[in-house]
């Protein structure tokens, strides 16, 4: 999951949580939703670095990331 | 044009010497001719031994002219031109008083940026040649300048032309680029300004963005078709948010591959949202007209692909607040939902019970008006045996019978005298 997915699904979570006629169970669901998709967009904020790499296409025709330089 | 064209052979004309000039080689012909005009003794020669053919004279023409002139650089203004559907191009070169006839080959047209136009002044390299078939001459044209940047210029406004009719300069073509990129593509020189611009401005504003390389040589021969590999290669991976194309600034002549048709529609055919970043304030590329964002510089592209962290954390935290916020409001609803059915249950509730109350009165007045006991308020009294029975007509009556008589304020105790059938007396 993306952490842009992760904040375009929150905002639809939260937009449908403010309409008025949402039944309790499913404002519930959607706030569990709605946790894990926070977990899920602060972890990715809390990852290391990224390096700076490069793309190369292998004769397979599959695709390798190598550091740049390297 | 057609006079001129007449004229064209002229300069050979003035040259061409006797006849008996000639013989199969320029060199031999040379000095053939000497011998013939000089030597003595001999009869005047006979035409008929001397003439050679048309093909020999083009033939010998041809290769005089080829083999007196390097390929070379000629000025002059376009008249006439000429696009054959054979794919040739055949115009004029010409100044105030002469003219020389040219053609560009079908297949050397693509060093050519555009058909020059009627007019314009160009500088053409070429070689000269003679045709045999027609006996004239042609200056052979391999590449083509125009003075000022005539030419370049109407190239570009020609594949713009050819783009916007394909509907890929259209505005609502542009995507939106992803807000927060997990990975960002950068089609450039790995050894180039840019890449170190693009890798400095990322890094500042979100090192948590992963910055992919796909290595393109950006100018000089080969830079288009490297692009074109280097976009294909990213369009087929389409592993990345967004793609970035671009180089540091230049002369107009650096930039030229950002203005191949074949790369700029390539980048328009990317499926990852793409920024032309191509370091040029004044002109605008092909590539900066396609893509999804036209960035002026690399930095300025790499600002417009990659978020800053902290703004990353703001929309965590406001996402937080917004969810808590959302859910608390649900709830409250949900609450007050609640509360106001039940205010409604118990109002028609309430409003029911009144109703039955009513209803058992209304019932109830009914049923007195209906009860016995109002006729016996009138006077009347019932009489009923002993086990509740009520005693009707003569026969319920036995003379000696105990039995009880029911009045408006209580009962009497009375036995059966006497019981008669007949009419009722008078006074009962």
């Amino acid at each position: 999951m993306s952490f842009d997915s992760d904040l375009a699904r929150l905002e639809a979570i939260v937009a449908e949580l403010e309409h008025n006629d949402v039944p309790l169970d499913r404002a519930l669901k959607l706030f569990e939703e709605g946790v894990a998709r926070l977990r899920s967009a602060s972890a990715q904020l809390s990852q290391a670095e990224a390096q700076v790499q490069q793309l190369l296409e292998q004769p397979d025709g599959t695709f390798r990331l190598d550091p740049l330089g390297g | 044009m057609r006079q001129r064209r007449g004229r064209a052979p002229a300069p050979l004309q003035d040259h061409t010497p006797e006849p008996s000039l000639f013989g199969e080689s320029a060199g031999a012909a040379q000095r053939s001719s000497v011998r013939t005009a000089r030597a003595p003794g001999r009869l005047r020669p006979d035409p008929q031994d001397l003439a050679i053919s048309v093909s020999a004279l083009t033939n010998l023409a041809r290769e005089i002219v080829e083999g007196a002139f390097v390929p070379l650089w000629i000025r002059g203004e376009v008249t006439d031109f000429k696009a054959h559907r054979n794919g040739h191009w055949y115009f004029c070169l010409r100044d105030e008083s002469s003219q020389i006839r040219c053609v560009v080959w079908e297949s050397q047209r693509y060093r050519i940026s555009a058909p020059p136009d009627e007019g314009m002044q160009v500088l053409a390299f070429g070689r000269l040649t003679v045709y045999p078939s027609r006996g004239d001459m042609r200056f052979v044209v391999t590449r083509m300048a125009a003075e000022g940047d005539g030419l370049w210029r109407k190239a570009l406004e020609l594949a713009m032309a050819r783009l916007r009719a394909d509907g890929l300069l259209a505005p609502e073509r542009k995507r939106e680029l992803s807000r927060y990129p997990r990975r960002v593509a950068v089609v450039t020189s790995p050894d180039g300004a840019a890449l170190r611009d693009i890798i400095a401005v990322a890094r500042r504003r979100c090192a948590l963005v992963e910055l992919v390389v796909i290595p393109a040589k950006v100018q000089g021969d080969g830079a288009a078709e490297e692009l074109i590999a280097a976009i294909a290669r990213a369009s087929r991976w389409k592993d990345c948010d967004t793609l970035i194309i671009g180089r540091g600034g230049g002369a107009r002549d650096d930039l030229w591959a950002f203005n191949d048709e074949r790369v700029a529609r390539a980048l328009a055919a990317c499926p990852i949202p793409t920024i032309s970043a191509v370091g040029h304030e004044v002109d605008v590329t092909l590539c900066d007209l396609v893509a999804d964002l036209r960035a002026a510089t690399p930095s300025a592209a790499a600002e417009a692909a990659v978020p800053v962290l902290e703004d990353m954390r703001d929309a965590v935290t406001a996402a937080t607040f917004a969810l808590r916020g959302a859910l608390q409001r649900s709830l409250l609803n949900a609450q007050a939902r609640l509360s106001r059915t039940a205010r409604d249950v118990r109002r028609v509730a309430q409003r029911s019970a009144e109703r039955r109350r009513a209803n058992l009165q209304m019932l109830a007045a009914r049923l007195d008006a209906l009860s016995p006991l109002s006729t016996l308020a009138r006077g009347y009294s019932v009489a009923r045996d002993a086990d509740g029975r009520t005693l009707s007509t003569v026969e319920d009556f036995a003379v000696g019978d105990a039995f009880t008589l029911l009045v408006r304020d209580g009962e009497v105790e009375a036995r059966t005298e006497r019981a008669v059938r007949g009419p009722l007396p008078p006074d009962s």
